[in-house]
């Protein structure tokens, strides 16, 4: 029985190096038609695959779903390391630097130089770091409120479109209806205080000459948390956790009226509360200053071509077709049902249906294509995981304990500087 | 002939050193080495390089695993005397020549340990959220407001409460096993003596039973320190469950999360030394006790 644990600690690392196993090398002989491996989260690949490799009969892909964002980026990780990577793999825009840092995604620049105009720069710039390209945009979350439209006008509040005027609307709500909340932005969350730092002119993380700057506690963003700790002390807003068994009976009951979060937050909502559809609606975030429209993105995600790939350029063809093209961006819509990251692909979008969460809302995705024609670049470090996991117990241990949200914050931000330096960085941070 | 031997001994051998010797050792050649950056692509890239016991000092110095083995401590003083105390006590009671309907009931308290850990814990995580709970919508209905099961040291409980309904079956039925290895001569020349039924199970059978409580009380002590499943389960439920909580659950976020695998072998192999530490030291003390009893 004492080995038993021994054998825990061991099998972790015996875990790590068994799921490289269930990738396949890709690969026939030269001029064959050729396979590819490809990793990816989600619904509708199917389809997706099936019009690909139909078409294409020499560069036949094979797709496997290997878990979510974090435990495909894990898998992804260790897989690479043991030198048996899939050819192509979706990967978070969070994690993508951290990727790029192990190695693990190709550059891809010359191979891409014919689709620049089909995404804005500022989608570029999730997968393009100095000038060089490491994977394909396939989805992106600009940020937005999703709200619940019939209870707002209920208690006559009008809809916010700046934070005060949220704050205002978070404190009507708890006064003529104490039963209800406006949101509720759990710890959890760091996307979205990236996200709303962001607007307020932070950078979490910068790099210029080789040298990173850490911003999680700057001025700006201090003055966000501040802000919304005085929301959370009054009990204006919650920060009870997102979508549990509890909050799911909130939505469905009407008590909870809104969540700011990328534009897929209705996609979300629908899936635990469909009888409520058509009593949501989405509108622009609100702003810091009155008059702004720019938002950051919070969520999304681009497809990478690992460096491990025998056949890079037939993988970025079918990254380029999949992500780029009007076929591939039908796709996207139809089958993988999710916002896609391509201009060509938003324009498809706006012509088409309200998701189900908000039929009448028939402007829906041209609000949508408005809110990401302008979006707030925004760099993501190499290690987001680390202060994912910092901020979150940092974050609630302050709400537990009362004490200011800015301790934080800055404790983050020392977690994260400590963790780059120790890794070897430069950070311009003390 | 001399061959049967090795054949026989053949397939545990390759076994253990496959899965056990083998990971073992790379685990402990891993807490060695960290990712480290070195020059090339935009940022640089992160290669893996030899860095002594810095993982280990690292680990050690992290005020985090000490706070999460104390909330470990708090949590096993719960559930570990009562899980035991209870299974203790059912198998007495069991045992009890009067008492019908045995091996209904048998069955009925070792049900529990069949649910996987993770079906519980989600079971039961429903019934601690104030608005799924039937025990908070009792108290509601009289006037208290819900029971506070997942925030504060309310957590303790509720955890501990999930691994005393799984396990008290499973220690249950060592001890009850053990019990009736007991020869009934005991029985009835203590009843000659005049003992009743209290007194013979005080007496007689806890004593003759120590070796089964003993294996018992390693096992939960040891599953106290693995303790994962449960808080990792509740975890998305409350916000007073840290990605820290448990030792195991820092071991799995350094692994799988924030890609430091080192680190993460570095604690656990801290963490199987300090297990195998403290299941000697138990045996260690009840030894004596035992020998310091019979001279």
């Amino acid at each position: 029985m004492r080995s038993r644990l021994l054998a825990t600690g061991a099998t972790l690392v015996l875990i790590g190096a068994g799921l490289t196993a269930c990738s396949s090398s890709s690969g026939s002989g030269s001029d064959g038609p050729v396979t590819l491996d490809f990793w990816g989260w989600g619904v509708g690949y199917e389809d997706v695959i099936k019009e690909w490799n139909d078409a294409n009969p020499d560069i036949q892909v094979k797709h496997t779903d290997a878990g979510g964002g974090d435990e495909s980026s894990a898998k992804l990780l260790t897989a690479s390391r043991a030198g048996n990577a899939p050819d192509l793999a979706l990967v978070e825009f969070t994690t993508l630097p951290a990727m790029i840092v192990a190695d693990v995604p190709l550059d891809i620049t010359d191979y891409v130089g014919d689709i620049e105009d089909a995404f804005t720069s500022g989608t570029w710039d999730q997968t393009r770091f100095d000038g060089a390209v490491y994977g394909i945009p396939q989805d992106v979350g600009p940020m937005a409120l999703t709200y619940r439209e019939d209870r707002l006008a209920e208690l006559g509040i009008p809809v916010p479109t700046t934070w005060e005027e949220f704050g205002a609307a978070a404190r009507a709500v708890k006064e003529k209806d104490p039963n209800s909340v406006l949101t509720s932005l759990p710890a959890s969350e760091l996307g979205f205080y990236a996200g709303v730092a962001a607007q307020a002119g932070s950078q979490w993380w910068s790099i210029e000459d080789g040298v990173w700057t850490v911003g999680i506690a700057d001025e700006a963003s201090l003055e966000v948390a501040d802000f919304f700790e005085g929301l959370v002390r009054d009990g204006a807003i919650s920060t009870e956790p997102l979508l549990t068994p509890e909050y799911n009976a909130k939505l469905n009951e009407g008590t909870m009226l809104s969540w700011p979060a990328g534009i897929w937050a209705g996609g979300v909502f629908y899936g635990v509360a469909p009888d409520t559809a058509g009593k949501w609606a989405m509108s622009p975030l609100p702003q810091w200053t009155p008059g702004d429209t720019k938002v950051a993105y919070q969520g999304g995600s681009g497809m990478i071509v690992t460096k491990g790939s025998e056949h890079p350029e037939e993988a970025a063809e079918f990254a380029k077709w999949f992500n780029a093209s009007e076929q591939g961006n039908k796709l996207l819509l139809d089958s993988r049902q999710v916002y896609p990251a391509s201009s060509v692909g938003q324009e498809m979008a706006a012509e088409s249906e309200p998701p189900a969460l908000m039929p009448q809302q028939t402007d829906f995705y041209q609000t949508a294509a408005d809110i990401s024609s302008e979006t707030i670049p925004v760099t993501w470090g190499p290690n987001v995981n680390l202060a994912k996991s910092v901020f979150e117990d940092q974050l609630n241990k302050a709400i537990a304990d009362g004490t200011p949200w800015r301790d934080a914050f800055a404790a983050t931000q020392k977690a994260v500087v400590d963790d780059m330096k120790k890794s070897g960085y430069e950070v311009a941070n003390d | 002939m001399r061959l049967a031997p090795y054949l026989f001994a053949g397939p545990a051998v390759v076994l253990y050193v496959v899965f056990m010797l083998i990971p073992v050792l790379y685990a402990i050649w891993l807490s060695l080495r960290a990712y480290r950056l070195q020059a090339g692509g935009t940022f640089g890239r992160r290669v893996e390089v030899f860095v002594g016991l810095e993982n280990y000092i690292g680990v050690l110095s992290d005020p985090e695993l000490l706070a999460s083995f104390g909330r470990l401590a708090i949590y096993g003083l719960i559930a570990v005397p009562l899980t035991l105390g209870l299974a203790l006590l059912f198998a007495l009671l069991l045992d009890v020549p009067a008492v019908r309907a045995k091996r209904f009931s048998r069955t009925a308290i070792f049900i529990p340990y069949a649910v996987p850990g993770v079906v519980a814990a989600l079971m039961w995580g429903f019934m601690y959220l104030p608005s799924t709970s039937p025990f908070s919508y009792l108290t509601e209905q009289a006037g208290w407001g819900p029971i506070p099961f997942l925030t504060g040291s309310g957590l303790f409980g509720s955890l501990a409460n999930i691994a005393i309904w799984g396990g008290v079956g499973f220690n249950m039925i060592i001890i009850y096993t053990s019990l009736r290895g007991i020869p009934d001569e005991l029985y009835e020349a203590a009843r000659l003596d005049g003992a009743n039924e209290l007194q013979i199970a005080l007496r007689v059978k806890v004593p003759l039973v120590g070796p089964a409580i003993l294996l018992t009380t390693v096992f939960a002590l040891i599953g106290t320190l693995q303790l994962y499943g449960e808080p990792m389960t509740l975890k998305p439920m409350t916000n007073d469950i840290s990605q820290t909580w448990a030792p195991l659950m820092t071991i799995y976020r350094d692994a799988f999360l924030t890609d430091n695998l080192p680190a993460a072998a570095a604690s656990s192999t801290i963490l199987a030394l300090g297990t195998v530490a403290l299941s000697l030291l138990i045996l260690g003390i009840v030894n004596r006790k035992r020998f310091g009893a019979r001279s």
